[in-house]
């Protein structure tokens, strides 16, 4: 049991606490166990990796535990299916065609095949283990229930070991019959363990110290907004051929660490954002970076960052379209009544003015920026595009057909019945953003339409 | 306290073994708490059924943990031991329960399990429920005698069964029962106190209204007393009395000492649970080897202090900065008096907050405001946590699958920054997460204090 320990804190280092508490709760082979094991803690924090470890070493026959992941088995013959093929060791193969250890649809039948399958294996504990616990909820009431007193109701040694994110808060079933778990809690990792972690994907000619202190200026940096441990690898790997380039061109050696970081620092701010909302692919950032490098003037340094850093998404619709969409966009958030206002040519342009908002108990959260689109008549919206378009339209065809377009692109979406031809509704599907950079691209100020907008 | 006699390593197996299984609930106690009334109640209407071919029926009716099942265990292995031979069982026992048998049907075909019925019964399941059932506890007449043994049905979580379409399944049981025709005794066990509302009126006039009620522990010192009883272990449990003396006394000291004894009142004051008091004490056996043969304080107290701390506020320990700013964001939204805020709200409050003590926030540590996608995508783990939730009017949608982040065709119409949710914290928990962290700047604590 001691060596099953060291090696897993070899392989999972931060993870001995809670493995020594898993192991002795398992204890050996022969020893009673808890019916019920709830695991729990935030993602990415080693759940899955050292349950899945520690079973692999722990029954090397494979013949008492059964893996399951929740999100796989959507229904329950599913699962019964699983867990009776890995209790009896039977894997669908092409020699027996594929088939299941048996046919089990609902839970009696379960019940009854468990205990024949474990009656003549007394003392001897079996395993469930479900991954993503939390699907099991909406599979049915009783599901759940049942699995954790599978014990009781079939006299046999068994040991339900869930696994989520969610607390056991919120899975206690309504009816009350679910047994309560013996909690064993991943907690986040500390600094010192995610440097000792991320320390061991150091590539292989690269002194470990150097890649230390690299990855602790990123964790300094990015811990504030992102403490899971995957995205932080993520971001090492991608980032640390960038920042050791220097040294490898001559610029810089390994001890300036300032100087390094300057250099890389237009990297860091312009492109790791993009990393970490993963707008940019992993792939396509390393062909942008790798163009870089190879030339050495430093306008193409920057350029190729304001091409890694701007935004992708200026959408590519014809003229009038991007009228239509901002059309779309006004009709949304404005309110109709000041339509008058914005919208009419003539001598009542003169008349608007800013009136002041009265600012409500709740702080101006209701206004509409926030609430979302609403949904407007597309005769509105055609009256604002007609107003707001300078020259005249030519064909009113062309007009109609681009809004169905709109609808299909999923830029503009339709709220009213499918089937109704008249009095058609729709709101508009675009954030701030993009409408202002469209309507930069059509030269059209939007903000002088907009109305109580922060 | 060292050891004063050796002990061997079958002699801790065993202990170790005896004790675990008690704890976990695979062996049963040595004696049942303040249960004997309901014992003896039970006890006599089973050996009614079984000595003088009687039918009986009631209901046992009492909260969960309280020893319902542990009662008919017991009833059950007495009269096997008094009646029962091998070659030619005097009665039979079929075992339901509410959670298995989820329909009428699939209880039919596995009561002929039970009783070992061998013969294909699919032309009479088609037909009506009672004529089935007679059918089958006919088969049961052995060859000689004309009359069908007693047939004991035990049926778990009764009002599961009482929600099966027209309850056909517990009408037959309670007729039979009350007929006389063939001698049945029903048993039901119930945690609901109000389950003969549940009964239709033809099924409640054939059921006797026998009613034996269990209830759980009155005092502390009987539900210290279940503890004491799981923990001790004596000379039948394998091991010599020498060791289990030291044992035994080292249990009674674990049970007196603050943790373990501050423990049980809370236990006994929210619920009575004696399954988590016995969960919780296995701690104390765990690590039960050569060396260390008695059970330990310190590991217990450790494990009770694991069991009383508030999980959501352990898991919510270590979020990083961006998402407690929202989650005070949050906080104060709720404060100022909205039920429900979406994303941009949330935002929006953030970045205000953050405008304001540009200048605080300067001086006192780097702190800038985080890009909307950013802010998203912290706002999308905390609702992965299920901090946050959709915001719904009817109460009960408090469980059940998360549909904020899949889009169902319904919600597809609102894009997700503007769904409408809300915080599962109370705001005195907001600032209680806000009051741990030490790593946080100071203007963010006094924000969470507000």
């Amino acid at each position: 049991m001691s060596s099953l320990l060291a090696i897993l804190s070899e392989q999972y280092p931060g993870r001995e606490d809670q493995a020594s508490q898993l192991l002795s709760l398992l204890g050996e082979p022969t020893d009673p166990t808890p019916p019920f094991i709830f695991i729990y803690g935030p993602s990415a924090t080693g759940k899955t990796s050292v349950i899945r470890s520690l079973f692999t070493h722990y029954d090397q026959s494979g013949q008492r535990y059964a893996y399951i992941n929740g999100v796989e088995c959507f229904t329950p013959r599913l699962l019964f299916e699983r867990v009776l093929n890995a209790w009896a060791g039977h894997v669908p193969s092409l020699d027996n065609k594929f088939a299941n250890y048996t046919r089990c649809e609902n839970t009696v039948e379960f019940v009854n095949n468990v205990h024949d399958l474990l009656h003549d294996k007394q003392g001897q504990t079996h395993y469930i283990i479900i991954d993503q616990a939390e699907r099991l909820r909406d599979r049915g009431p009783m599901l759940l229930t049942m699995l954790l007193r599978l014990s009781e109701l079939t006299n046999a040694s068994i040991c339900t070991v869930l696994v989520s994110n969610v607390v056991w808060d919120k899975f206690r079933p309504r009816h009350g019959g679910a047994l309560e778990p013996t909690l064993v809690f991943f907690s986040n990792y500390t600094k010192q363990q995610i440097l000792s972690i991320i320390e061991k994907d150091c590539p292989k000619d690269e002194p470990p110290k150097f890649f230390l202190t690299f990855v602790d200026a990123i964790y300094e940096v990015f811990h504030r907004n992102c403490v899971d441990l995957d995205e932080l690898r993520h971001l090492v790997t991608m980032l640390y051929p960038k920042f050791v380039q220097p040294v490898y061109e001559k610029q810089a050696n390994r001890s300036e660490f300032t100087r390094l970081f300057k250099l890389c620092q237009p990297y860091f701010s312009a492109a790791s954002e993009r990393l970490y909302l993963r707008e940019i692919s992993t792939s396509e950032w390393q062909k942008y970076s790798t163009e870089v490098t190879t030339e050495t003037a430093p306008e193409d340094v920057t350029q190729s960052i304001y091409q890694m850093a701007e935004s992708g998404d200026g959408l590519d619709l014809p003229y009038y379209t991007k009228f239509l969409l901002i059309a779309a966009f006004l009709a949304s958030y404005n309110p109709s009544r000041l339509d008058a206002q914005y919208f009419s040519r003539g001598k009542t342009q003169a008349k608007r003015r800013a009136k002041a908002v009265a600012q409500d108990a709740t702080g101006g959260k209701d206004r509409q920026q926030l609430l979302g689109p609403k949904s407007f008549n597309i005769e509105r919206m055609l009256a604002i595009f007609y107003s707001i378009i300078v020259e005249p339209v030519d064909s009113s065809v062309d007009v109609q057909i681009q809004i169905a377009s709109l609808v299909t692109l999923r830029l503009l979406t339709k709220t009213s019945a499918g089937d109704r031809l008249d009095g058609i509704k729709c709101k508009c599907n675009v954030s701030l953003e993009t409408i202002r950079t469209i309507a930069h691209s059509v030269r059209f100020e939007i903000d002088r339409y907009l109305y109580n907008f922060a | 306290m060292p050891a004063r006699h050796k002990v061997s390593q079958s002699e801790v197996q065993n202990a170790k073994q005896a004790v675990l299984k008690r704890l976990y609930g695979r062996a049963a106690l040595p004696e049942l708490v303040s249960l004997d009334d309901p014992l003896s109640a039970v006890y006599a209407l089973l050996s009614q059924t079984v000595s003088s071919n009687e039918g009986n029926s009631a209901l046992v009716l009492g909260p969960r943990g309280s020893g319902k099942s542990a009662i008919i265990d017991r009833c059950l292995d007495r009269l096997q031991a008094e009646h029962n031979t091998a070659s030619s069982p005097k009665y039979h026992t079929v075992r339901l329960n509410g959670f298995v048998h989820t329909n009428d049907r699939l209880a039919l075909r596995d009561i002929a399990r039970q009783l070992l019925i061998t013969q294909d019964l699919e032309h009479v399941l088609v037909g009506s429920f009672a004529d089935a059932f007679t059918y089958i506890l006919n088969l049961l007449r052995s060859d000689e005698k004309e009359v069908v043994p007693p047939v004991l049905f035990i049926l778990d979580e009764f009002d599961l069964l009482a929600q099966h379409p027209k309850q056909s399944l517990l009408y037959t049981l309670f007729d039979i029962a009350q007929s006389q025709q063939t001698p049945i005794a029903v048993i039901g066990l119930t945690a609901r106190i109000d389950v003969m509302d549940l009964l239709e009126k033809r099924v409640k006039s054939r059921f006797s209204h026998r009613q034996i009620y269990v209830r759980s522990v009155q005092t502390l010192d009987q539900f210290k007393c279940i503890a004491q009883l799981a923990l001790h272990i004596s000379t039948d449990d394998g091991v010599s009395a020498n060791y289990a003396d030291e044992f035994n006394q080292q249990v009674d000291e674990l049970l007196a000492s603050d943790a373990v004894a501050g423990y049980m009142e809370y236990l006994f004051d929210f619920g009575k649970d004696t399954r988590q008091l016995l969960q919780t004490l296995a701690s104390s056996v765990l690590q039960l080897s050569v060396d260390l043969p008695h059970p330990q304080q310190s590991p217990t107290a450790a494990c009770v202090e694991r069991e009383m701390q508030s999980a959501k506020l352990q898991v919510l320990a270590n979020v990083s900065v961006l998402e407690l700013c929202l989650i005070i964001a949050m906080k104060s939204l709720v404060q100022v008096g909205s039920t429900k805020y979406n994303f941009e709200m949330v935002y929006d409050e953030y970045k205000t907050f953050m405008s304001r003590h540009m200048m605080a926030v300067a001086a006192g540590g780097a702190m800038k405001i985080y890009k909307k996608p950013v802010a998203l995508k912290a706002f999308e783990t905390l609702i992965e946590l299920e901090i946050v939730r959709p915001f719904t009017t009817e109460g009960g949608a408090a469980f059940g699958r998360n549909d904020l982040l899949a889009g169902t065709a319904a919600g597809n119409r609102v894009p997700k920054e503007y769904r409408m949710v809300q915080l599962m914290l109370e705001p005195g928990q907001v600032m209680e997460l806000a009051a741990d962290r030490p790593d946080i700047p100071a203007v963010i604590r006094r924000w969470a204090q507000q």
